[in-house]
């Protein structure tokens, strides 16, 4: 079985738009499933669906599950939740990062399991660290500085629509967004700040991570994909300023820690079927 | 120093120096770091320069809203309760407070101003503390406001109370308390003796959880349940704000009998600044004896006239709301 991640995809990636993938060497006996990453289309994907796609991905592979990834155009829609990326395996769909988590534990794969009550407590405040701020973050460039949204995000959000939805979606979502952003506090807050907030959570990733493999010694756990899905792509992904890629690559630590996830769970299998999903512009090398 | 900064929040009831999570962090962390503020407890948020409560009017005549800035600006002054910390213990602050922010926060708006049968109570609350005509749409206006931002924190804008709602939002809510009961363990404070920035937050959104008396106590049960957290929590209410617990013995004798009738709220409701210096009170006494009493008369004419009005409307409309959006 394999799961089937949905995510905004290119076409040149797969043979994505067939419904299931199945790859038999990637058979996996404990979960009886498919799964499938889905993600919107490559040239529709914005920064924080890519990163939260990745971090799912990232998961999934330290997990050991095949992941077959599959981009939609329209994958928001055919979330759950409404927010990418889900997985579906046989015939279950589960959105986001941590029900995700939840679903492959019930199904016996667990990352978490060798923690302590108080890493467990830790490890959980850090994720919600990372969806508090580097999260709200990209969605406040992405949306709420004008530039950026002119320039990349409203025309990569509308490009699968035509005339006037095109138009009609993309003001939709940025108007969306900015009145969450007036709900968390964020709306008064400028680009500077914003940088500020970025540098900020990435000191705190960055001395807690000190000298480890990974957060929580020599193991993966959730964290370090989360963490990994959301620095890489903000590593590799190019906007209309270099200014975030720069706060996280301030942090020679955290540097250094994508690119031991990269090659240890991405960099293998790239020749294999299971690295199809995995495009994501340039590689830290 | 020269003029100590002056702090506006929510007055303070069933034995806590204030109703409001935001207002409680601020108190709090003043006191952890020996902030010396001129504080006005307040009914009105409109009395406060930005609005809304807490705020903080520093010396330089600005005014700052967010507990996290007002604790930086007194941060910057010298009070700074973090000043043992290590740069993991700053770490781990934050990714405290952004668990409380993602996993609590949610639930406390929830169960304060979305659970229907809390939210009577909170509503008479509020009626009873702010000053007329204000008592009559201040608590529906905060209400509306919570419920929106609630849907925009939440992403789905057809969330309403709801059996299924409240199932999600407490399930985050007692796991985010359990994780801080085990992060807590047998430590008087989150970081060893004395408390920091994060014992402000998690005592700002625990304490009004444990002390209010609320019809659906769901989350009350779960914290009472949780040992260190519940005497966490008493403990540094008793260590930091002793005046406030013996304002609730008395506060409870007098404002018994009231408490069910909502006719007498008048007597209730002080007028604003009331526990804050002198320059109201004196020029005010002689003539304003005799308008408040004006006043009160007014008010409770309109309040018979209006009440039955206001609790049809209020009956009637939700329920309207719940069956159009359900």
């Amino acid at each position: 079985m394999t799961l089937m991640l949905s995510v905004p995809l290119t076409l040149s990636n797969f043979s994505c738009y067939s419904p299931v993938c199945i790859d038999s060497s990637h058979f996996i006996m404990s979960l009886a499933a498919e799964a499938f990453v889905s993600q919107i289309a490559e040239d529709q994907i914005l920064l924080s669906d890519c990163a939260s796609s990745l971090a799912v991905q990232a998961y999934l592979r330290m997990c050991n599950l095949p992941v077959q990834v599959s981009y939609r155009p329209n994958a928001e829609y055919m979330s759950p939740s409404g927010k990418v990326p889900f997985v579906h395996v046989g015939n279950q769909v589960v959105s986001e990062l941590g029900p995700i988590v939840q679903f492959t534990k019930a199904k016996g794969h667990s990352l978490s399991d060798g923690l302590d009550d108080v890493q467990r407590a830790e490890m959980k405040a850090y994720m919600e660290l990372v969806n508090n701020m580097l999260l709200t973050a990209e969605l406040y460039i992405q949306w709420c500085d004008d530039n950026t949204a002119a320039e990349i995000s409203r025309p990569r959000y509308s490009s699968p629509y035509s005339w006037p939805l095109n138009h009609i979606l993309a003001y939709q979502k940025q108007w969306e967004v900015r009145r969450k952003m007036t709900a968390v506090g964020w709306a008064g807050k400028n680009l500077e700040q914003v940088y500020e907030d970025v540098s900020q959570c990435c000191q705190a990733l960055s001395q807690r991570l000190g000298t480890q493999p990974y957060f929580f010694n020599k193991q993966p756990t959730e964290l370090d994909a989360l963490v990994f899905g959301h620095l890489f792509t903000i590593l590799t992904t190019r906007l209309t300023s270099d200014e975030l890629s720069e706060k996280v690559k301030s942090y020679s630590n955290l540097l250094a820690f994508c690119r031991r996830i990269e090659q240890s769970y991405f960099e293998d299998s790239q020749a294999g079927s299971s690295s199809r999903g995995y495009s994501k512009g340039p590689s830290l090398f | 120093m020269a003029v100590p900064s002056e702090l506006y929040c929510w007055e303070g009831d069933w034995g806590l120096p204030s109703v409001n999570t935001e207002c409680l962090i601020v108190l709090a962390y003043a006191k952890f770091s020996g902030a010396p503020l001129k504080i006005h407890k307040i009914g009105n948020p409109w009395r406060s320069p930005t609005g809304s409560l807490p705020a903080l009017k520093t010396s330089e005549n600005s005014s700052l809203s967010r507990p996290s800035e007002i604790i930086i600006h007194l941060r910057k002054q010298k009070y700074n309760a973090d000043f043992d910390l290590s740069a993991k213990e700053g770490a781990d602050t934050l990714a405290f407070i952004s668990l409380l922010e993602e996993k609590l926060m949610p639930a406390l708006v929830y169960t304060l101003w979305i659970d229907p049968k809390n939210y009577v109570e909170t509503r008479r609350w509020h009626a009873k503390h702010a000053p007329f005509p204000l008592n009559f749409f201040l608590p529906g206006r905060m209400q509306r406001q919570q419920l929106e931002r609630l849907r925009l924190i939440r992403g789905d804008q057809e969330l309403a109370a709801g059996e299924e709602v409240e199932r999600e939002l407490y399930r985050d809510a007692l796991e985010c308390m359990n994780l801080l009961s085990q992060r807590l363990g047998s430590n008087k404070f989150f970081f060893g003796d004395s408390p920091s920035s994060l014992d402000a937050f998690v005592f700002g959104y625990l304490v009004p959880i444990l002390k209010m008396k609320l019809p659906n106590g769901k989350l009350q049960q779960h914290i009472k349940s949780l040992d260190n957290l519940s005497h966490y929590c008493s403990n540094i209410l008793a260590l930091y704000f002793p005046s406030d617990r013996r304002e609730d013995s008395s506060h409870k004798v007098s404002s018994q009998p009231e408490g069910c009738d909502s006719d007498h709220e008048p007597r209730v409701t002080r007028p604003p600044f009331s526990r804050s210096p002198v320059t109201l009170l004196p020029r005010g006494r002689g003539g304003r004896g005799g308008a408040l009493r004006i006043g009160r008369r007014i008010q409770l004419i309109f309040k018979a006239a209006l009440l039955p009005l206001f609790q049809i409307l209020k009956l009637t409309l939700p329920q309207k709301l719940l069956r159009m959006t359900g």
